[in-house]
């Protein structure tokens, strides 16, 4: 398979990496820039492990092609603690119990963090919608939207 | 798998086409990536059309609604163009899997895809959708009508590339209502999309009901004939609905749900409590519309 040079900005560093025609985002991101914190739960659009956010926009990376984000800005679960603490949401997570074996739990923060920058105080059911793509097999729902509403600072 | 291209004008398309073997055009991934991973499909080369600049408008004429090709659904759900007089556009757009997918799934990607459950397919349909192709040979516009063949079959060219899904302006009240198995993304165990003209004229079409999706045109009624029509109308859509017994719904089921929402469409345009109150903009659409 032919390797291609790609340049983007992952969490608002610069890269340039050479990666194989047919990657995806998700596949660029863990195996050649070493990012591991995005997970890949069924790699078909189906659970929403892989979550990142694609030009301010979340979306499954599984089912985006590398080459696809020539010039792109990506963020990811790495970039939540960027300056060494935990961001808000991580803490909410922890504080609501809104994990246990955590594999869903960097996309969950993906998509809410997508949710917040464009809407800082969501409603229930704007969680909800925006939450709908990102399955979770141990936790349930309600854990994950409290942390979120806490973030968004709605009174429960 | 397959190499990528990624042409910036349709020109530079053409000529990649030229002699590289079978191409499959790119637009979200969310159904052509899934298919290669499987290994459903194969092809010896992906093209990314996001970037040629004649997909990536949406303009309200006088006479039309032109949607480019590489447009979303949350895109078409948050354009101020695409108004409550589409409404089964936008409730399709809002029903189509999960909003994380429709910040990549695209109106044109459903239509080509061509799947008889396809959200977009009936609510284009009753809205007199049709597509503009365009290939090395020049463009065609193919309406919608005509443009399914079969289970992800259409009438498309492989070299063909759609610019635009087009529909005509026009005024009244209309839905697309889903039914699915959960509450989260799943395709349509039927689907029924309906639209009265303000002149009259009456379309509905159904998903998931046949091999493709299916339209009745019904012509001019006048809204004072509609009671005594109802019948007919709910008779002739019954008559029209061939489904299967598959993994989402059995053919009883489908042919039951199918009826029932024609009744609640037929109804509600009766009542006068269809179409009255389309919520836009909308980040949550009409809801409880989509999933009865
Ligand atoms: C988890 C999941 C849930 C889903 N749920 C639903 C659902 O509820 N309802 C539903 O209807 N669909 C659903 N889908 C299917 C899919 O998301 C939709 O069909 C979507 O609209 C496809 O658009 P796309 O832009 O991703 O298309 P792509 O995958 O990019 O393309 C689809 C097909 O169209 C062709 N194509 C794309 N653009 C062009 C063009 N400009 N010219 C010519 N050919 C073109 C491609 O070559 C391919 O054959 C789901 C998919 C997944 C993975
Ligand atoms: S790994 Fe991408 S959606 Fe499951
Ligand atoms: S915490 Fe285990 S999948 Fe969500």
């Amino acid at each position: 398979m032919n390797t291609r040079p790609i340049h983007l900005t992952v969490n608002n560093q610069g890269y340039e990496v050479l990666v194989p025609e047919d990657a995806t985002l998700l596949e660029l991101l863990r195996e050649e820039i070493g990012l591991t914190g995005t997970k890949e739960g069924c790699g078909a659009g189906e659970c929403g492990a892989c979550t990142v956010i694609l030009n301010g926009k979340p979306v499954n990376s599984c089912l985006v092609m590398a080459l696809e984000c020539e010039g792109a800005s990506v963020r990811t679960i790495e970039g939540e603690n960027a300056d060494g603490e935990l961001s808000d949401l991580q803490k909410a997570f922890i504080e609501h119990n809104a994990f246990q074996c955590g594999f869903c739990t960097p996309g969950m923060i993906m998509s809410a963090r997508a949710l917040l920058d464009t809407n800082p105080d969501p409603t229930h059911d704007e969680i909800k919608e925006a939450m709908e793509g990102n399955l979770c097999r141990c936790t349930g729902y309600e854990a994950i939207i409290a942390a979120i509403e806490a973030v968004g600072g709605i009174q429960k | 798998m397959p190499g990528f291209l990624q042409p910036t004008t349709l020109e530079e398309a053409f000529a990649l086409l030229d002699g590289k073997g079978e191409t499959r055009f790119l637009a979200g991934g969310t159904d052509l990536l899934v298919l290669l991973r499987l290994g459903a499909i194969s092809c010896d080369n992906v093209m990314d059309v996001k970037r040629i600049p004649e997909l990536s408008t949406l303009r309200l004429t006088d006479e039309t609604l032109e949607i480019g090709a590489a447009w979303t659904c949350n895109q078409i759900l948050a354009a101020p163009e695409v108004g409550s007089e589409y409404a089964p556009l936008r409730q399709a757009s809002a029903a189509l899997a999960n909003s994380l997918l429709r910040n990549r799934a695209t109106l044109v990607g459903n239509i080509c895809n061509a799947s008889p459950g396809g959200d977009m397919l009936p609510a284009c349909l009753v809205l007199e959708g049709s597509v503009v192709a365009a290939s090395s040979r020049g463009e065609r516009t193919i309406a919608l009508k005509d443009f399914f063949t079969g289970v992800k079959k259409n009438v498309l060219k492989p070299d063909e590339i759609v610019l635009r899904t087009v529909f005509p302006r026009t005024q009244g009240r209309g839905t697309y209502l889903k039914k699915k198995r959960i509450h989260g993304h799943d395709l349509a165990q039927v689907s029924v999309a309906g639209f009265y003209a303000d002149d009259g004229h009456l379309r509905l079409a159904l998903g998931a009901v046949a091999i493709t999706p299916l339209l009745l045109d019904f012509g001019v009624i006048p809204a004072a004939e509609l009671p005594a029509r109802r019948t007919e109308i709910i008779e002739a859509v019954a008559a029209a609905a061939k489904p299967i017994t598959d993994v989402r719904a059995s053919r009883e089921y489908r042919l039951a749900m199918g009826r029932l929402f024609t009744e609640r469409i037929i109804d509600g345009l009766i009542d006068g409590s269809l179409g009255l109150a389309e919520d836009r903009p909308c980040t949550t659409p009409a809801r409880e519309a989509v999933t009865a």
